[in-house]
C-alpha cells in the first residue's frame, strides 16, 4: 500500500486566509503560449474565441462554462449580433483551459458569480466587430471592390448583389492586420440582442446526445469508486483490500491522499468491490462537531462575543439608544448542500508525460493546476477537456473531483473515470456556510427606520476556498523549506479572518438607514464550504427581508410601501419592487384562503421583487405561485432570463422548505434524495416573471431570484398564522 | 448472457446479471444518453421505457430484462426524426442543464400514451419520480400540455381522413 501524499501546502494556506482575495489574484501569473485551439493556418483567428475557416466554418470558442444558464446560447448572441451571422450558424465549442479565457475581473479562468454576460457584453461584441471589419478589409482586396460598397448580411460579404461566405476571404483576412476598435451597432440596430433566440444546446438536450463529463468514453478506460473517511478530511491508516481485489474486474485498489479507490472495467465491479474494503482511518476534528453543539456554540458566540466590527455608518449601534422603539430578532440559515443532478466525477490519463482531464467545471485553470501537482508534471503538459455541466450552483466551482481522478490515474497507472455515488455528492459537498444573524432595528416616530445593526456568526468560506486552491495555483516553483517554515508558525490567523465579503453580503446594504452597524463573528466547526447559488446572499436575502417585514408590521406600514420609503428614487431594487407590486396586483390582496408575502432582494448587480402567494393545507406550506420582477439591465436574452429566474426561485423554495445538512460525530447525516428532499414538479409554484425595461449594462442573472423566494413565502406564512418563522428550513409551529 | 431488445434491435450482453440495466446501456452499449442521479431510483434521470412503462433502471439488475424491450431516449427520437415532445421541449425552452431530461422525456412519453390529454394534477403524479434542479417544472409541464394537444389534433384529423 502506498502512503498517503502529504499535503504540506495544506497548513500553509493557513497563513494566507488572512490575504485571501489578493492570492487568488496574485498568484495566476502564468503565461500560457499555447494556442487555445487547434490552429489552422488557412483559417482566420483574430484572438482566442473565433476561428473562421476557408470552408466556411465559424467556430466560437465558449470561454464560459455551460452549466444551465444559458452562455452557450448568449454569448454566441454576441457573436452573431456583431458578426452578422444568425446564432445558429455558429459552430460552439466549449473553450479548454488556456489564459486567453480567463474572466476579465477575476484574472483567473471561472465561471461563477453571475457575470459571464456582464463581463463578456462588451469584449466579445467588439471581438466579433474586429473581425467582420476585418472580412470586409479581406474582401475588398480579393474582389478589388471599394471597401464602402461592400455590407454584410447572416454570414455573408453581399457586394452588387452578390453575396460570398465569410469563408472565401479567411485566408486573405489571416494575413491582413486587425484593429481593435471597429464600430459597434446602436441598440435599435440589435437583430439578435434582446430577441429571443432559440437555445442552441436545447436539441442536443433531447436527443441524449449532450455530451457530460460522465458520458465521455476514452479508449482503455477504467472506472474507479473511491471511498473517503466518513469525516471529511481525514485520511487512511490502514487498508485490508483483499476481497475487493479478488472480485470480477477490478484492476487495482490504491490508496491516495484522502481515501482508497477501487479501479475496474466497470463501474457496478469497482462499486461492488469498493464495498469489500476495510479501512480504518485517521479521523480530524471535525469528529468532535455535531449539529446540536453548533448551534448551540453559535447562539453563545452572538450573545457574548462582540465580534469584529464590518462596516459602520451615522453613529452605528450607538444610534438605538435614541430610538423610540427597537425590535429585534434572529435568524437561522443551515449548512447546504448543491446536489446537481449529475454527481461529480472526471476522466483522467497520464501517458507519455502529458495528462489529460475530461470533466465539466466551472474552475478549468484551476482544475488543470490541481491535475499537474497530483500527476507531478508542469501545468503545461496538462490539457483540460471541458464539457456539459450537468447543474453547477457552485459545487463545481471546486475541483476536489479533480484531485482525486488524477490521483488515482497516477498510482494505477490506468486512464480512469471517478464516478461519485449521490452518497459520496451529499456528503463530500463544499457546503454553504450555516448562518447565525442578529439583527437590532430603532424605529422613529414617523415608523421610518433610523437604525440598523446586524451580527452575524458563522465560518467563512475564503479559507476553504483558498485552502482548496494553493495546491493548484501556487507557482510549482515555490521551495518546500519555505512552505514547511510558514506551515510552522504558530499564529492563528485562519481564525480571525475579518471581514470575508461572502459572509456579510447583504446583510445591510439595500435600504436607505441613517445610523448602521455589521459586525461578525467568525465561528467554523471545520466542515468544508464554499460558493452556494448566490453565495452569501442565499441566506442575507431570507434575514433581511424577514426583518424588514417585522418592522413594516409593528410600524404599522403595508410592507411594499414601507420598503419604498427606504430606498432612493434611482434604486434599481425600486423598480423592480415597484414592477413586480404591480403585476402581482399586491394592493389587490389574495383570494380567500391564499396569503401574499412580499420580499425585494439587489443582488450581482440585479434588484428583484417577489411576491409569495401560500396556503397552508393539512399544516403544510403549500406555494402557490411566486410573481418575480428583475432589473438586470440590459437583456440578452429575454427568455433564458425568465428562465433563470425560474429556476433560482425553485432551487431557493427547496432550500425554504426543505434543505438541511446536519452532522452528527462530524459526518454528514443526508445521503441521497430521500432525506436531502428537492422540490418536485407537484410541489413547485406557478411562476410569473417580469423583466424591467433597461438600458443600463447588462448585470447578473443566474443567481439574483433565489435571495428573496424564502422570506417571501415567510412573510406570506406569518400573514396566514401570525407565525414568524426565523428558521430555515421553514417549518410550522 | 442475457438476451433483450434496445431500441428496436435485438442484443444480449455479459455483463454480470446483477448489473444495473443502466450501467450495462451506457458502459457496455455506450448509449450515453441515459444518466446516473441518485443510484437508489429516487430521481428519474435513468429513466428508460422497459415494455412501455417508464423504469428507474439503476435499480433494476439487466437480468430482469431478458426477452424484454427496452427503449432509452436514444430510441425515443433524433435530432433528424424528433418525437413530438422532443420538438415541444425545444419550443419552450425546457432544457437548462439538460442532465435529466432524458429521463423527463421518457415519463412524458409513456404519461402521453396512457393518458392523451392529462390534467395539470395527472402530470404531476406522471412526472412525481423525476427531480430536476434546474427547475425546469414548469417549461416541462406546458411542453407536455402542447404536446398532448398536438398529439390530439394529429389524431383528430387522422381519424377524419
Amino acid at each position: 500500500m502506498t502512503k498517503p501524499k502529504k499535503q504540506t501546502r495544506r497548513t500553509f494556506l493557513k497563513l494566507l486566509g488572512v490575504t485571501g482575495a489578493g492570492l487568488v489574484i496574485g498568484i495566476t501569473v502564468t503565461r500560457d503560449r499555447r494556442s487555445p485551439f487547434p490552429a489552422n493556418d488557412l483559417a482566420l483567428e483574430p484572438d482566442a474565441f473565433l476561428q473562421i475557416t476557408p470552408e466556411n466554418v465559424v467556430n466560437f470558442f465558449l470561454p464560459h462554462a455551460e452549466m444551465g444558464q444559458g452562455v452557450y446560447t448568449g454569448l454566441t448572441t454576441l457573436i452573431a449580433e456583431e458578426l452578422d451571422i444568425s446564432p445558429e450558424k455558429i459552430q460552439v465549442h466549449h473553450a479548454n483551459a488556456h489564459a486567453a479565457y480567463r474572466h476579465p475581473e477575476f484574472r483567473m479562468q471561472i465561471t461563477g458569480g453571475s457575470t459571464s454576460i456582464k463581463v463578456r457584453y462588451q469584449p466579445l461584441r467588439q471581438a466579433a466587430a474586429n473581425a467582420r471589419a476585418l472580412l470586409l478589409d479581406a474582401a475588398a482586396e480579393q474582389l478589388a471592390a471599394t471597401r464602402s460598397d461592400l455590407t454584410t448580411a447572416n454570414g455573408d460579404v453581399v457586394w452588387n448583389g452578390k453575396h460570398f461566405p465569410y469563408g472565401d476571404f479567411a485566408t486573405t483576412a489571416a494575413s491582413l492586420k486587425l484593429s481593435d476598435d471597429a464600430s459597434l451597432k446602436e441598440t435599435a440596430e440589435f437583430r439578435y440582442i434582446g430577441g429571443d433566440v432559440p437555445r442552441l444546446d436545447a436539441r442536443a438536450k433531447t436527443t441524449g446526445d449532450a455530451m457530460f463529463g460522465l458520458d465521455v468514453e476514452i479508449p482503455n478506460m477504467h472506472r474507479a469508486v473511491l471511498v473517503r473517511c466518513p469525516v471529511i478530511g481525514g485520511a487512511p491508516k490502514s487498508v485490508n483490500a483483499n476481497a475487493a481485489r479478488e472480485t470480477d474486474g477490478v484492476t487495482d485498489v490504491v490508496t491516495i491522499f484522502n481515501g482508497v479507490a477501487v479501479v475496474a472495467t466497470s463501474y457496478w465491479q469497482a462499486k461492488k468491490a469498493a464495498d469489500k474494503l476495510e479501512i480504518e482511518w485517521d479521523y480530524p476534528a471535525l469528529q468532535r462537531q455535531s449539529s446540536a453543539e453548533i448551534r448551540a456554540a453559535m447562539e453563545a458566540a452572538l450573545e457574548h462575543d462582540d465580534g469584529k466590527e464590518i462596516y459602520v455608518e451615522g453613529s452605528g449601534a450607538a444610534a438605538l439608544d435614541d430610538a423610540n422603539s427597537v425590535v429585534e430578532a434572529t435568524y437561522w440559515a443551515p449548512y447546504l448542500a448543491h446536489a446537481p443532478m449529475e454527481p461529480m466525477n472526471c476522466t483522467a490519463r497520464i501517458e507519455d508525460g502529458n495528462c489529460d482531464v475530461w470533466v465539466g467545471t466551472q474552475v478549468p485553470e484551476l482544475a488543470r493546476g490541481l491535475a499537474a501537482f497530483h500527476a507531478g508534471i508542469g501545468k503545461r503538459h496538462v490539457t483540460i477537456h471541458q464539457k456539459f455541466l450537468g447543474g453547477g450552483f457552485g459545487r463545481r466551482g471546486m475541483a476536489d473531483y479533480v484531485s482525486e481522478a488524477v490521483a488515482i490515474a497516477k498510482e494505477s497507472g490506468k486512464p480512469v473515470q471517478l464516478v461519485w455515488s449521490r452518497e459520496d455528492d451529499t456528503k463530500n459537498s463544499y457546503y454553504r456556510p450555516a448562518s447565525l444573524t442578529k439583527y437590532r432595528a430603532g424605529l422613529g416616530s414617523e415608523g421610518r427606520i433610523e437604525s440598523w445593526s446586524v451580527k452575524r456568526v458563522g465560518p467563512n468560506i475564503l479559507p476553504h476556498i483558498v485552502e482548496h486552491m494553493v495546491d493548484g495555483m501556487l507557482p510549482a516553483a515555490t521551495p518546500d523549506g519555505i512552505v514547511s517554515w510558514l506551515s510552522d508558525r504558530p499564529h492563528g490567523v485562519f481564525k480571525s479572518l475579518v471581514g470575508d465579503p461572502f459572509s456579510v453580503e447583504g446583510l445591510f446594504e439595500d435600504y436607505d438607514i441613517a445610523n448602521k452597524e455589521v459586525r461578525h463573528v467568525t465561528h467554523d466547526p471545520g466542515l468544508r464550504a464554499s460558493y452556494w447559488r448566490s453565495v452569501g446572499h442565499s441566506y442575507s436575502g431570507f434575514f433581511k427581508e424577514s426583518f424588514v417585514d417585522e418592522l413594516a408590521a409593528k410600524s404599522g406600514k403595508d410592507p411594499v410601501e414601507f420598503r419604498l420609503a427606504h430606498l432612493s428614487d434611482d434604486s434599481v431594487l425600486r423598480r423592480a419592487i415597484e414592477l413586480a407590486a404591480d403585476k402581482g396586483a399586491w394592493a389587490t390582496g389574495s383570494a380567500p384562503g391564499v396569503f401574499n408575502g412580499f420580499a425585494a432582494h439587489t443582488s450581482f448587480g440585479a434588484g428583484v421583487a417577489q411576491i409569495a402567494e401560500v396556503s397552508i393545507e393539512n399544516r403544510k406550506i403549500r406555494v402557490n405561485k411566486v410573481t418575480c420582477a428583475i432589473d438586470c439591465g440590459v437583456v440578452v436574452n429575454p427568455d433564458i432570463v425568465k428562465a433563470n429566474v425560474e429556476s433560482a426561485i425553485i432551487y431557493g423554495l427547496t432550500a425554504a422548505l426543505y434543505g438541511d445538512i446536519t452532522l452528527v460525530d462530524g459526518q454528514v447525516e443526508q445521503g441521497n434524495f430521500h432525506d436531502y428532499t428537492v422540490m418536485r414538479m407537484a410541489d413547485s409554484p406557478q411562476i410569473d416573471v417580469h423583466i424591467v425595461s433597461s438600458t443600463r449594462d447588462p448585470v447578473g442573472v443566474g443567481e439574483p431570484g433565489l435571495p428573496p423566494v424564502a422570506a417571501a413565502v415567510a412573510n406570506a406564512v406569518f400573514a396566514a398564522t401570525g407565525q414568524r418563522l426565523r428558521d430555515l428550513p421553514l417549518k410550522l409551529a | 448472457m442475457i438476451s433483450f431488445t434496445l431500441n428496436g434491435d435485438p442484443v444480449e450482453t455479459d455483463a454480470p446479471a446483477d448489473t444495473p440495466l443502466l450501467w450495462v446501456v451506457r458502459d457496455y452499449f455506450k448509449l450515453k444518453g441515459s444518466k446516473y442521479g441518485c443510484g437508489l431510483g429516487l430521481c428519474g434521470a435513468c429513466s428508460m421505457r422497459v415494455d412501455g412503462q417508464s423504469v428507474r433502471t439503476c435499480i433494476l439488475p439487466v437480468s430482469a430484462v431478458a426477452d424484454r424491450a427496452v427503449m432509452t431516449i436514444e430510441g425515443l427520437g433524433s435530432k433528424a426524426q424528433p418525437h413530438v415532445l422532443q420538438d415541444a421541449w425545444v419550443a419552450h425552452g425546457v432544457p437548462q442543464c439538460g442532465y435529466c431530461q432524458s429521463g423527463q422525456l421518457i415519463s412524458a412519453s409513456v404519461l402521453l400514451e396512457q393518458n392523451p390529454n392529462p390534467t395539470s394534477d395527472e402530470i404531476d403524479a406522471a412526472m412525481s419520480g423525476n427531480i430536476c434542479r434546474c427547475g425546469t417544472y414548469p417549461r416541462i409541464k406546458g411542453a407536455i400540455q402542447d404536446a398532448a394537444s398536438q398529439l390530439r389534433r394529429e389524431t383528430d384529423s387522422g381519424n377524419a381522413s
